[in-house]
């Protein structure tokens, strides 16, 4: 599409949307340093006031230390689960490949809510409510779509012909593996697994209908959204911002890098 | 039938799914027309309702608006990254990326920033001397569905983007050497072409959308609720088995809103191609 150049007005309307998706996310961490009680924009006077409160503040502090916890095991769950499934389907046989994939997706399908409920009722018969390693698995099977998808792309990008050497050389097959295609494999695995982290770490719905005694962050979030909004929720919001960017962006680069540096 | 001895690692995976995605919503089936004994009381109670009908038919309708102007606001923008020099491209991406990463629950947290009482853009219509009092856009139906359509808009995007750069530009150029001017190349071969992207985003788009539950909540006034927030309140009322024929009817729209879509969908697009329209 070189040959033809974008008009002025498709230009000023892209610039316009694009203000649209990042400007209310944008303007989050200048209200976040607002020293007042109130939540106002433009903030009168700055300060770290609200991000003290937050950091000793034991609540949030425990609401942040479950939601690490479980998003660790979560993301430890579904990267190890998914980088299997998507070796299994890359090297599966091709009429293999589709179904595979569909089942292994299937999570991105279904609504929250729908999880969220059917796990909360078959946790509740098996009495297992409240427990941080039930969420976690929950939060593994949601997340493991993104590793399966992210994993099988730069699988398929390997050549099978480096491993095969491996093999014909000696090496039994779980070494060739080692040795030939997992180094490769690895940025595609550490992006999958940031990807992964923040699904759990996001995640409000399952939580809330599983957990009774300890909350996650985004339940503390939504506790206090609900109730009164307190700055505290900006400087949160502010320090989310920033670590959920550095961290996607990271994952996206590390991404691009597998696929561009595998292709042949 | 002997498995084949790859197919064993795809076995955590399967265990997983079954265990946390289809146990579990077997189970909710189950729930939704035992109570403890068989009963369909649930499902009769939700469709002679009116005030759930209305919930139904409006997750389904506000569904569909956001789908469609994510389509329509998201196709121009991504076109016009499609024209750009590739390392631009890749840059401008990144633009898009960066709220879709967001959390959904921080997005909506940054509207009520936005839309509040004493909100960026109350502040902003009172220093311009439009108005002396803040204008209530908070819990409206305005404020969910603009929200919802900025949450959704990049995915959309991503998609037809991602459909574009897909089509062969050799088309576009025999197209413009027989003679089609610019416009013509566009509409009759640029545009069929990425038609089926294009409505794969909406599928999607309007999929997500029926699941919604933060931006409603927050957003959103009592005349706003959706599915997804009715059967958070059945569940903190304890009404299980209700809530779960609501999770039951929830899917079932989804899905066979869903294949109506696709078939729709594709029929329009047949009679574009073959410049019906």
């Amino acid at each position: 599409m070189q040959t033809m150049k974008p008009s002025l007005l498709l230009t000023g309307y892209f610039w316009l949307i694009v203000a649209y998706m990042i400007f209310p996310v944008i303007i989050v961490i200048p209200v976040s340093f607002a020293s007042s009680e109130f939540l106002r924009f433009p903030p009168e006077d700055f300060g770290i006031r609200w991000y003290r409160a937050y950091f000793t503040d034991p609540i949030w502090i425990a609401a942040t230390i479950t939601s690490f916890r479980v998003a660790v095991l979560s993301t430890l769950i579904s990267t190890t689960c998914g980088t299997l499934a998507g070796l299994a389907i890359s090297r599966s046989p091709q009429r293999m490949q589709s179904p595979l994939t569909y089942a292994a997706t299937v999570p991105i399908v279904i609504p929250h809510i729908f999880i969220a409920l059917g796990v909360f009722i078959l946790a509740l018969r098996m009495n297992l409510t409240d427990s941080e390693i039930a969420l976690a698995f929950a939060h593994a099977a949601v997340a493991m779509p993104f590793v399966v998808l992210i994993t099988s792309a730069a699988i398929r990008q390997i050549d099978p012909t480096i491993e095969r050497a491996a093999r014909v050389l000696g090496a039994g097959p779980v070494r060739a593996f080692r040795v030939a295609t997992l180094p490769p494999l690895i940025p595609a695995i550490v992006a999958a697994a940031i990807f992964a982290f923040f699904v759990s770490f996001d995640e409000l719905i399952i939580a809330q209908f599983l957990m009774k005694g300890s909350e996650t962050l985004p339940m503390r979030i939504w506790a206090d959204l609900r109730l009164d909004i307190s700055p505290v929720v900006a400087a949160v919001s502010g320090l989310l911002i920033v670590v959920t960017t550095i961290a996607m962006a990271c994952a996206e680069i590390l991404r691009r890098r597998a696929v561009a540096t595998l292709a042949p | 039938m002997k498995i084949r001895p790859i197919l064993w690692l795809f076995l955590p995976a399967a265990l997983l799914l079954g265990a946390f995605i289809v146990l579990p919503s077997f189970d909710l089936f189950r729930a939704s027309v035992f109570d403890p004994e068989f009963t369909t009381k649930h499902f009769q109670r939700l469709f002679e309702r009116g005030v759930y009908l209305d919930v139904m038919w409006r997750t389904i309708r506000v569904s569909l608006m956001v789908a469609v102007l994510c389509t329509v606001i998201g196709y121009p923008v991504a076109f016009f990254i499609n024209l750009q020099p590739r390392r631009r491209q890749t840059i401008l991406l990144f633009l898009i990326l960066i709220p879709m990463w967001m959390s959904i629950l921080i997005r909506t947290y940054a509207w009520i920033v936005v839309l509040g009482r004493d909100g960026l853009v109350n502040e902003a219509l009172a220093a311009l001397g439009f108005t002396t009092e803040p204008v209530q856009m908070l819990f409206t139906s305005g404020a969910v569905l603009a929200a919802m359509v900025q949450i959704l808009l990049p995915i959309q995007i991503l998609t037809c983007y991602a459909a574009m750069t897909e089509i062969d530009l050799d088309l576009i150029r025999a197209a413009r050497v027989l003679g089609a001017r610019p416009r013509q190349a566009l509409a009759r071969v640029f545009l069929p072409l990425s038609l089926d992207g294009t409505l794969t985003g909406l599928v999607i788009i309007f999929m997500l959308s029926m699941g919604f539950f933060i931006t409603p909540a927050l957003l959103g006034g009592r005349q706003d609720m959706m599915i997804a927030n009715l059967i958070e309140f059945q569940v903190q009322r304890l009404n299980w088995s209700f809530a779960a024929a609501l999770g039951v009817v929830l899917l079932v729209l989804t899905v066979g809103m869903i294949v109506l879509l696709r078939g729709g969908g594709r029929m329009l697009a047949r009679r574009i191609l073959k410049g019906g329209l």
